[in-house]
Parts: structure tokens; sequence; C-alpha cells
């Protein structure tokens, strides 16, 4: 019986050893090696354990260095701002949506901007954001607001980018929302309404629990991307003081092949990998409990 | 049957014969397209050589040699030399900004040339090429191109405004941007009397050096022990910079990649961007553009920065590839120039560096736009070849772009330099 058990274990895992292998040699060997890089003065140049040791040094330099500090914070801020602001848009858009006509011609010109690429994105946005005669300030124009240095200006600059990446970022959480939606019987708004529900408690009340789980499957995976986002901000905010827009991301990039720190830029990256992680496990928990699983958890 | 069979055995051993006796060298350029392939006409005759026929001419006369060129884009270049190093795979011969090669000297990549060769780029080239090409002391490369800044103008713009001439000192050209200077009703200016270059660190720190060495300062102790910008000159560098800001002769949001949309009265530039003012003002080229030495502070003086060509220490053919190298870069045509000097002046566009390649393209480099890049040549110091130059010139970019927008003093912005600087150069020295 027991060796019955352990070859059925064996044949299992033969089964999935072509996508361990996988999994170990483009995932789980360059985490490693990253990681032993990030304990050494590494340029790429020479043999990794040929480059001088350093212990701590790289992670010190990045814990106390203004400029890595401030890139955690605009991509915090980014983060939280984007994310949040994406998909309470997306949401009240799919709920719009899902009782207007025409919907199918909505979807399509909110999912557009997803399905553009970043580059060509940044590049229209850039000539939007123009101050003499850009389409934004000119409309500020007509109401007498001064002109907004949308790109320049080191107070504006990450505002306007985070502008950017709502806009393009609603269109996808409003599909996957509108999936949701549409799964959430009807019985429980009938029932709201009989019991004299108005809208808005039927939205927090029925509603927002009843997705909770694609909440947390777009807060996640919305934080997850916002942390290590690089495009945006790298094609539209050269031209603004690095302080206050460049991202963790662009810094490790910079770091790595601007400087030639590889040691130090894997530092970086897995300083990233903490924050990203943590974040992750502080959503799921928030969020563990909801939808149709977990209400009738609790009702039982 | 047998007849046959010896044929091709002979055949193949003749063939294997001549692949082992072959040489092949892979040259890594930061070139593309008409730089690589040349020039054609409408009925595809050549009429500006490429690296390709340079590199067929001498397969063709050395026919054991083959050369396989790479293009790799400029702003890939050097994660390409890094990464195929990782790899294991590495070219032959690379085209090296001189701030990079610093790491690959440390980290000995580059191979050392010979000894004659040195002693042929100290005499035949231009000085500050040779400076350039200089790493601690030993020359690693043949100097292929050497670039510096000068002040270009909008002549029309100038005339509409009165003046004659352009500015010959800095305090002259603020008063002029000032003046040059043209503002909406909302306060954003639509003509702007001076842009400054900015992107990338070369673009502002470059021209901050080259004020910098106006005033007869230095960015380094001579053992790059330190930096020097808690200097006065280093200060005053900066102050001058931002006067031009505070005095409203420009703003944060001004841009050089205007200036052909004659928005821009003044800029400063270097020599690769002739070819897109000529797009830019076509016809009206000549009337409007107007280029002249860099606006000094106390002495006439330019920051330049070189490239060369250098050989990786790894290449299994060092010899043939140097050999290449003195053909492409030192050999005289019966011309009297060298081929790289007529690659440079004829399809590059840039200033080449060799003595003999100066006075012998006078269409390309006596004309409007170049002459007087080379004629600053004698004024220009190449930019110092310090480790980690690149991320140092980051430093002192932010830092810089700080003080632009008003967000630190020049005192606070060089302060800050010179502490990550500093931290920097005492890892290295």
């Amino acid at each position: 019986m027991r060796r019955d058990m352990r070859l059925r274990a064996l044949s299992g895992y033969g089964f999935i050893s072509p996508a361990l292998i996988f999994y170990v040699f483009f995932f789980g060997f360059p985490v490693i090696f990253s990681f032993a890089a990030s304990f050494r003065r590494w340029n790429m140049l020479v043999p990794l354990f040929d480059a001088r040791f350093l212990g701590w040094d790289n992670f010190e330099f990045l814990l106390q260095n203004e400029m890595f500090l401030r890139s955690l914070l605009n991509t915090s801020l980014y983060a939280v701002i984007t994310v949040c602001a994406s998909l309470a848009i997306s949401l009240f858009l799919a709920v719009l949506i899902n009782s207007a006509r025409f919907p199918v011609l909505w979807r399509f010109l909110f999912f557009t901007p997803v399905v553009t690429p970043s580059v060509a994105i940044g590049t229209i946005w850039n000539y939007l954001y123009r101050p003499n005669n850009g389409l934004l300030n000119q409309i500020l124009g007509w109401f007498g607001i001064r002109p907004v240095y949308w790109l320049t200006d080191g107070n504006v600059v990450l505002f306007s980018v985070m502008l950017v990446a709502i806009w393009a970022g609603i269109g996808g959480s409003m599909l996957i929302f509108t999936a949701a939606l549409k799964n959430i019987p009807n019985d429980y708004y009938d029932a709201a309404k009989i019991d004299g529900a108005g809208i808005f408690r039927r939205f927090f009340s029925i509603t927002i629990p009843l997705i909770q789980p694609t909440l947390l499957f777009l807060m996640a995976t919305g934080m997850i991307g916002a942390w290590q986002v690089f495009d945006l901000p790298f094609i539209m905010g050269r031209n603004a003081p690095a302080m206050s827009i460049m991202t963790v991301s662009w810094y490790i990039y910079e770091t790595a092949f601007g400087s030639m720190r590889m040691g130090r830029a894997s530092a970086g990256a897995f300083l990233l990998f903490i924050i990203i992680f943590v974040i992750t496990l502080l959503i799921l928990r928030a969020f563990r409990k909801g939808g149709y699983e977990g209400f009738a958890e609790k009702e039982t | 049957m047998k007849k046959a069979f010896l044929v091709a055995l002979v055949l193949m051993m003749v063939l294997s014969v001549i692949s082992l006796g072959s040489t092949k060298l892979v040259w890594a350029v930061h070139w593309s397209d008409f730089q690589v392939d040349g020039i054609f006409d409408e009925e595809e005759n050549l009429t500006v050589k490429g690296v390709q026929q340079y590199v067929d001419q001498y397969m063709k006369e050395n026919p054991t040699v083959e050369i396989e060129i790479q293009p790799v884009p400029f702003d890939d270049y050097l994660k390409r030399i890094l990464i195929s190093h990782t790899a294991g795979q590495y070219s032959d011969i690379y085209n090296l900004y001189s701030l990079w090669a610093v790491q690959l000297v440390d980290s000995y990549i580059l191979d050392a040339p010979p000894p004659a060769l040195i002693e042929t780029v100290r005499k035949d080239f231009v000085p500050v090429s040779v400076q350039g090409s200089t790493i601690e002391g030993k020359i690693w490369g043949v100097p292929m191109e050497i670039s510096n800044y000068a002040l270009i103008y909008n002549k029309k713009l100038f005339a509409e405004a009165g003046y004659q001439h352009p500015p010959k000192t800095w305090d002259e050209l603020i008063d002029m941007a000032v003046d040059l200077t043209k503002r909406n009703e909302d306060g954003t200016i639509h003509q702007y009397g001076f842009a400054f270059l900015s992107g990338w660190d070369s673009a502002v720190v470059h021209p901050y050096l080259s004020m910098l060495y106006s005033l007869e300062g230095r960015l380094f102790t001579d053992d790059f022990s330190r930096s020097l910008l808690d200097s006065p000159e280093a200060l005053l560098a900066l102050e001058k910079q931002l006067e031009l800001f505070k005095r409203g002769g420009t703003d944060t949001a001004g841009s050089v990649w205007a200036f052909p949309t004659g928005r821009v009265a003044m800029m400063i530039m270097a020599p690769w961007y002739e070819s897109s003012l000529k797009l830019g003002f076509r016809d009206d080229y000549e009337e409007t553009v107007g280029v002249a030495p860099f606006p000094y502070l106390t002495t006439p003086a330019n920051c330049g920065y070189t490239w060369f060509i250098g050989v990786d220490r790894n290449s299994r053919h060092k010899e043939e590839a140097w050999k290449f190298i003195q053909w492409m870069t030192i050999e005289l045509t019966e011309e009297g120039t060298t081929r790289m000097g007529e690659l440079m002046a004829r399809n590059i566009g840039s200033i080449p560096t060799h003595h003999a390649d100066l006075d012998e393209f006078p269409d390309e480099l006596n004309d409007l736009y170049t002459s007087v890049f080379v004629q600053e040549l004698e004024n220009t110091i190449s930019e110092p070849n310090v480790a980690q130059g690149q991320e140092i010139k980051v430093v002192l970019m932010r830092e810089i772009i700080e003080a632009w927008h008003g967000r630190k003093t020049p005192q606070q912005a060089l302060s800050a330099a010179k502490r990550e600087i500093d931290q920097i150069l005492r890892e290295f020295y």
C-alpha cells in the first residue's frame, strides 16, 4: 500500500517535472542569482563571484539614498492613487454601462486604451500636455485658468502621469467588473427593493460584498502592476526633476544599465519584491472573505 | 564512383583548410541604416560610402578575413556589451564612448593597442581626442569622432530684434535672451530667447562643464579623489545658468527641439544636429541658422567628448582586429585622408580626429555649421575619464535640474551632488 502510494506520488512529480524544470530554470535560478548579485559590486563585465563582496552595503546604500527613497514615495503614491481611482471609476462605469444603451459601444471606447501600446499613449499625451498649444491648457484657458506645465513642473508631473495611467487602465477593470456584476442574481436586488432599499443601499450592501473576490483580484494585480510601473513615467517624465517622477523600476533600470551597478540594482529589485509581497498579503487578508462562498460560510 | 568520392573528399579538405585559415571579426557599431549601408541616389548608385563598403573593400584586399558588422542602437550599445559579456559572447571590435571605456578598462575588457599604434595616435590625432582616448594615463584605442558644443542662433529672429552679431560672452547671451523672449497673454513663452538642451545626462552636464571650464574651473582633482563642486567656479557656473531663468530668458518648458520651428532664438548644441536643422529649415537653412563659439564667462572654453575604436581582450583575433583598425583609421588613402575620416565627414556628419582629415573635407567641415565646431577644437577640453563617469553625470544632471526648477538653490544642489559624487569617488580611487 505504501509502495503504491509512493509510486503514485513519484508519477505525479514526473508529470509536473517539465513545468517544474521550466520554473526552476527561468524563475528559481534567476531569483537566486539576482539575490547573490545583490551582495556584490557587480557590473556584468566580470564573473559574478569575482566581483567584490559588499555584504549588506547595497541594501544600506539604497535605504539611505535620497533618490531611491523618493522613488519609493513616488511609486507608493502612484500605486495607491491609480489603483484606487481606477477601480472606483471602472466599477462606476461598469454599473452605468450595464444599464445603458449601446453597452458594446461604450465598452469598446473605454477598452481601446488598454490595447494601445504605452509608448503611443505616452507620446500622444505628451502633445496634449504641451504648455503652449496643448489641448488641456487650451481648455483651461477657456475658463481663465493659467496654463499648467504638466510634464515639467515637479509639483504636477506625477499627477499628470497618474491621470494618463488611470485613463489607460479603467477599460480592463471595467470589463472584469461587468462580468462580475452579471453574475449577481437579480433576486437579491428584487428582494432588497421589496424591503425598501434604495439605490445606494443596494450598491453598498449587495453589489460590493458580492463582487469582493473580483475586487480582491483587481486590487492585488493592480497593485503588483502599479508598483512595477516603468513605461509611462519614463516616456513622459524625462524633462521633469527626477525626484518628482522617478519610480522604483526606473531607478533600478538606470542603476543597472546606466551606472553599471547590477548588484545594487538587484538589491533594489529585492526590496521592491518584499514591498509588493507584503502589500499583496495585506490585500489578501483584507479581502479574504466575500462573494457567495464568504456569505454562505457566514450563514452557516 | 570512387573518382567522384575522391574529388568530393579533396574539395572538402580544401574548404576546411580555407575556413580554418580564415579569420572572422565581429564589429559592433552604433550606426544604422545609411550609415552602415551607404547613401544611394534614385538610380541606386552609391553616392556616399557607408561602413559596409569600407569593410567590403578590406575583405577584398584581405581574402582570409571576414568582418561582420553588427549595428546596435546607441541607447542599447552599452547594455549589449554588458549582456554579451555575461553571456560569454564578445564582439572583437567596439566603438566606445570614452566614459564607458573607463569601466571596461577597470574590468580588463579592453585590449591594449600595439605600442607603434599608440605612438601614431599621439602624433597624428587631435590632442583633445587623444585626451578622450586616454584612461589612467594610457591610450586604449584610436579616436574616431570628437564632439563639442557651440551656440546655434536664429539669424532672422536676431535681425527682427535688431541684433547684428551673436553674443560672445555669457552675460551678453543673457541680455539678448531676455530681449528675444516673447510671451503670450497668459504668461507662457511662445518665443524663447534661449532653450537649454536636456533629457539625458550629457545634454545637461556638458554645457555646464563648458561654463565651468570657461571660468578655468575643474570638476575633479587630478587624482579623482574628490570633486570640486564646492569651488567658487562651480557655483558661479550654475548661478549664471540660473540667471537666465530668473531674468525670464528661458523657462523649464523650453525645448531645443523647437528650434527648427523658429520659436527658439538661441541654443547650445553639438555637431550631430546639422541634418535635423537642414531638414527643419529646408531652403531657409542658410538664411536662418547661425553658429558661433560657446559664449564664455572669462576664457573661451568648451567641453568635448570622444568616441574611439578598440578591441576586446577576449577576441581570438586581436592582431587582425588591430590591423583592420589601423587600415580604417590611420592609413591614408590616395586622397590623403583616412577611411574613418571620410566616413565621419561625409556620411555620419561628425568631426573626424586625424589631422589629415580636418583639412581635406572642405564641403563638410568648412560649411556654415561644422566649421565653428572645428575651429573651437582648440578651446575644447575633454570631459574627464573618471570611473563611474556616467553615474556621476546622472547625479550632477539631477541636481542641476533641481536648481533649474527652483527646488534647490545652486549651493544646495551642488552640495548634494558633491556628497554623492565624492562617495562614488571614494569607492574607486
